[in-house]
């Protein structure tokens, strides 16, 4: 208001001609006509200009906010996926180890075996590096590896097959996240019955999504498992969120015949860079 | 009896060597080197058959040994089985001809099938040389390829391949005992392949004919080829005529 009014005393006192037509008055005269006649336009374009200037100021720093937030939810999510990644690599390593500790003894030919695969597994991991989502063709080969290692330990009493529609091999989904679902299997079912079992893992469409489902024979959903089986799962499961929002599901059903099924769906994507591979031919 | 030399600056890792290898019939270490210079005197002094060689030692990396053995003039050129930790040199080792390449830690049994692999080269080049140059492919075909397969490399001779299935943009080869998934495309593959031996009998399927036992109609007018170990392998109408053609010449 006292803006508008001192910028108006400027105005007459610039141009002592106006208001055109009429007759000469003094300052203060010529003031108080143009007060009276330009006052409330002035309000209103000040008001706007004001509230316009603000706003746009405003909203930068809404961007500029939500953009940090932004950044630090994705540091996070990276952080949580590595942290999750962790907590399931040395327990599978150690375990792992354990298990040739006691091959060495009772079968080294089986501890050399498991040692070599066990070393297959950590080049492979160890050359994945950061990288969060892989081709399925990739995450089974590393569970072909793993399961080869299960066959060890359990004599070949546990067939195992893997079916992945071939359209499918470059799909993509998020590192290691089979083996927990693998390892819940062994621990929970199969490992607690004395016939042959048989675990099968099998990935394939659904519209725009892909499921995965591993499913073994055994002892079905038992209600003391909810607590131990958790932590693998509850690990999963975080992870799924984290990569996919509310676009994923996990679930474990018991089908007859005491056979638990995990399914996991996550939304269908495929690698997009053609990946260098190592292949190559060659006249011997 | 192959003779053998232990090329790796590392004790234990040539102790381990010694030791299986001793189990082994049929091959003789005849001498243990460090260095690079230590291989070449062995070599020049022994003429073995195979070198297992380490590919970081002091002096000389053994990618530049193997090389340098190769270009050796007057003795015989030993065969060379890289033993290393690093799966980098891979393709660089089978460009040198390296026979094979195990990864540290090996396996007793994957150490054996790569004295195989050296067994059949061993007994390819002392054929009479009329005999493999006869062929009218020799150098337009790929003899052997090489991949990665479960965290390993596989350096894979042609002529153990069983057959290859199609599955969009991987190719699945089947050998006596394995299973390989491998990213790239039946036509290329294809390519690669020496027509004479590797068939396509189906759009998606190629089979090797060394291990078709016959061809077979089915009660309902489909074909099969089936192998010698029993799997029966679909075959469309289009590929027959040339499938009989090609077991009756051989």
């Amino acid at each position: 208001m006292l803006c508008c009014i001192f910028e108006e005393m400027i105005w007459v006192a610039c141009f002592p001609h106006l208001p055109l037509n009429k007759p000469r008055m003094p300052y203060w005269q010529r003031l108080w006509f143009n007060l009276d006649a330009e006052l409330v336009d002035n309000l209103v374009i000040f008001w706007c200009t004001l509230a316009l200037f603000r706003g746009i100021g405003y909203y930068q720093q809404l961007r500029e906010k939500e953009e940090a937030a932004a950044e630090l939810r994705a540091q996070l999510a990276h952080a949580h996926v590595r942290a999750l990644r962790m907590q399931l690599n040395p327990h599978f390593l150690f375990n792992t180890m354990n298990s040739i500790s006691s091959l060495i003894r009772i079968d080294p030919m089986a501890a050399d075996a498991m040692l070599e695969q066990l070393s297959s597994l950590l080049r492979m991991t160890l050359q994945r590096g950061e990288v969060q989502l892989i081709p399925i063709s990739e995450e089974m080969q590393f569970t072909e590896l793993y399961l080869a290692m299960q066959n060890l330990r359990f004599a070949g009493r546990i067939s195992q097959e893997i079916s992945v529609d071939p359209e499918l091999h470059d799909a993509l989904v998020p590192t290691m996240i089979l083996q927990p679902l693998i390892e819940n299997a062994y621990c929970h079912g199969l490992s607690r019955i004395q016939h042959e079992g048989l675990l099968t893992i099998a990935a394939r469409r659904e519209g725009s999504k892909l499921q995965v489902r591993v499913s073994n024979s055994g002892v079905g959903l038992l209600p003391e498992d909810g607590t131990r089986a958790g932590v693998g799962l509850a690990n999963v499961q975080r992870r799924l969120r984290l990569h996919y929002g509310d676009e994923q599901s996990l679930s474990i059903d018991e089908l007859p015949d005491r056979i638990v099924r995990v399914t996991i769906t996550l939304p269908l994507s495929f690698r997009e860079s053609e990946v260098a591979t190592l292949t190559g031919y060659g006249v011997a | 009896m192959i003779h053998a030399v232990i090329a790796d600056d590392e004790a234990l890792a040539r102790a381990k060597l010694r030791q299986l290898l001793q189990e082994e019939r049929g091959i003789e270490i005849v001498g243990e080197a460090t260095n690079a210079d230590e291989t070449f005197t062995l070599v020049r002094a022994m003429k073995p058959h195979l070198v297992f060689l380490d590919i970081h030692m002091p002096g000389m990396d053994g990618l530049d040994i193997a090389a340098e053995l190769s270009q050796s003039k007057g003795s015989p050129v030993p065969h060379i089985v890289f033993t290393t930790a690093h799966d980098q040199y891979a393709l660089r080792a089978f460009e040198v001809h390296a026979v094979d390449y195990l990864l540290k830690p090996f396996t007793h049994e994957r150490l054996i099938s790569a004295i195989e692999h050296v067994r059949k080269q061993i007994s390819v080049d002392s054929q009479p040389t009329g005999i493999s140059t006869s062929s009218t492919n020799t150098g337009r075909y790929a003899t052997r390829i090489v991949f990665k397969s479960r965290g390993r490399i596989v350096f894979l001779p042609m002529s153990d391949i069983r057959w290859i299935s199609a599955e969009e943009n991987y190719v699945r080869i089947r050998t006596a005992s394995e299973m390989h998934l491998l990213r790239e495309t039946m036509a290329r593959l294809q390519e690669k392949l020496d027509p004479d031996v590797f068939l396509r009998i189906h759009r998606s399927s190629i089979v090797n004919l060394q291990y078709v036992k016959e061809v077979r109609t089915e009660p309902d007018g489909e074909y099969s080829v089936v192998l010698l170990n029993g799997e029966k392998l679909g075959m469309s109408r289009t590929y027959r005529a040339r499938i009989t053609d090609l077991l009756m010449k051989s």
